[in-house]
This record gives C-alpha cells, sequence and structure tokens, in this order.
C-alpha cells in the first residue's frame, strides 16, 4: 500500500503536467492537443487527490478525510514527513 | 481568492543543516530577484491588462512564484532546523540570528530587507512585458550563481528544478509580449503602441 507521501509525489508529477499545459494554454487557448493532454493530466491528478484525501490526508483546510479536522495535526510540507 | 493545497510543487528533502548555505539562499527568498517580488509584480500588473491571455499567463506564473516561495522557505528551513547557536555562529549566521533566531524573514543575501522597489508596474504592457521578461532572465541568473556556490546535491536539485522554472516562464512572457504586439498594432515594428490611449478596456 502505498503511503500519503507515495501519493503526494505521483500528486506533484500530475500537477506538474497539469500546470505546465494550462499555462502554456494560457497563451494557446486553441491547442487541441494541448487540451487534451490537459484533460488527461487533470483526470490523473483529481483521482490521486481522492485517493489522498481517503488516506487520511487533508489536502486542503476544508477536507475532512475519514470524518476528523486533521488540518493542524497533519506534518507540514517543510517539516519531517512532510512533503 | 486563493487556496492553499498542502504541498510543495517540487520535493525538497535536505538531510545536512547547513546556515552557510541558507545565508545564500535567502536571497530567492526576499532578494531583488526573489519569488516574493516576482509574484509581487505579476500579481499586480495583471488588474489593467486589456487581454485574456496575458491576465492568464500574469495570475498564473504570479500564483506559481508562490510556490517557489514555499519551496525557498522549506529549502531555508530544513537548512537551520535543529542549528544550535554556536553552530549558526560558526557557519556566520549570527548577524541574521540576533534580529530574526530561526525565523524566515524575506531579505536579500547581503542582509537588505526586501522591498517593493524591486518590481515595477508601469501600467503598459509592452514595458511590463519587457520587465518581466528581463526578471526572469535575472532570477535563472542567481539560481546559477546559487548552483555555483553550493555543493549539497539535496539542495542543488530543488534548485535545478526552480531554475528550469524561470526559462518555462521567460517562454510565456514571449508568447505574451508577442500576442500584445499582434493585438495592438502587427504592422508597428517598433513596438511602442500605448495601451492607456487605445481605451482597450
Amino acid at each position: 500500500m502505498r503511503t500519503t507521501v507515495d501519493l503526494l509525489r505521483c500528486l506533484m508529477a500530475e500537477d506538474f503536467a497539469v500546470y505546465e499545459t494550462a499555462l502554456f494554454l494560457d497563451g494557446h487557448p486553441n491547442d487541441g492537443e494541448a487540451l487534451a493532454y490537459l484533460a488527461q493530466h487533470k483526470g490523473e491528478s483529481d483521482a490521486l487527490k481522492e485517493k489522498l484525501v481517503r488516506a487520511g490526508y487533508p489536502l486542503t483546510f476544508t477536507d475532512t478525510p475519514q470524518g476528523r479536522y486533521a488540518w493542524v495535526n497533519t506534518p507540514w510540507p517543510w517539516q519531517k514527513g512532510g512533503c | 481568492m486563493w487556496q492553499y493545497e498542502r504541498k510543495l510543487q517540487y520535493p525538497v528533502r535536505i538531510k545536512t543543516p547547513n546556515a552557510a548555505t541558507a545565508k545564500i539562499i535567502i536571497s530567492q527568498l526576499g532578494g531583488p530577484d526573489g519569488e516574493l517580488a516576482a509574484s509581487m509584480r505579476y500579481l499586480h500588473q495583471r488588474y489593467t491588462v486589456p487581454y485574456g491571455e496575458i491576465v492568464g499567463i500574469l495570475t498564473d506564473v504570479g500564483t506559481e512564484e508562490l510556490a517557489h516561495l514555499e519551496m525557498i522557505a522549506a529549502i531555508l528551513y530544513q537548512l537551520t532546523d535543529g542549528l544550535s547557536a554556536e553552530e549558526i555562529k560558526r557557519q556566520g549566521m549570527d548577524a541574521y540570528f540576533v534580529d530574526h533566531t530561526a525565523g524566515l524573514y524575506p531579505q536579500a543575501a547581503s542582509g537588505v530587507p526586501t522591498d517593493m522597489k524591486y518590481i515595477g508596474v508601469k501600467g503598459d504592457l509592452l514595458a511590463d512585458l519587457n520587465e518581466d521578461l528581463a526578471a526572469e532572465q535575472k532570477a535563472r541568473v542567481t539560481y546559477d550563481n546559487i548552483l555555483r556556490l553550493v555543493d549539497d546535491p539535496d539542495v542543488k536539485d530543488p534548485i535545478r528544478y526552480l531554475r528550469e522554472r524561470e526559462i518555462v516562464h521567460y517562454q510565456r512572457f514571449g508568447d505574451a509580449l508577442g500576442i500584445a504586439q499582434d493585438k495592438l498594432d502587427a504592422r508597428n515594428f517598433y513596438a511602442f503602441n500605448p495601451e492607456f490611449d487605445k481605451r482597450l478596456r
């Protein structure tokens, strides 16, 4: 089973593709190839985000994974155990 | 509005603290070509821009710079976490320590606090985009200089990532300048159309 840190690293990779493509689309909004590439990676990113929250990781401050408010007692990205 | 996501844009995992390295890298937190100045420059320039593509680029690059600011902060935090006052003194960070302890205060490596004089908002697309292109190159040079001064591979890896983002942002601002020149007047080779007089908004 993948840990939340493994999942976060996968999400970083997916979101890199997502942001990079969206930033390109800002200047080239009619590029069909880029649009399809964005849709594919956006789907993967959304699925990983859901998986992370289900695994107990609050990605945003309104996430309540497993019915808990975990925002304040989960390692922050710069701390040990964070990512 | 903005919403925080609890993750870095790219991982930072430094095993060996080193205050001397932190003293150099702090320039990308609050120095003249640092990430704070970059973010503030783009996020304030965008409001009066008449073309959606360019507002998009300024908004999204400006937002990404905030993620870079957090990465630099993570590097600085991990480089100083757990150091004793004696180690901080030996590694040359005592002058900073006396004012800020181990807190992260945005300043240049020289000790000058961050300043909005580092950025320009001229309210003219051609002037502002040319500033942005130069800003990305200057940040890239700062990262090149950090890579010349730092040996630790744990530090160099995220610094290399940030350096590459400067190169990509330069490309995107190049797109933006092309769009601006075409839309203001594609026939004006000399690129001096004043956006303000055209009443485009």
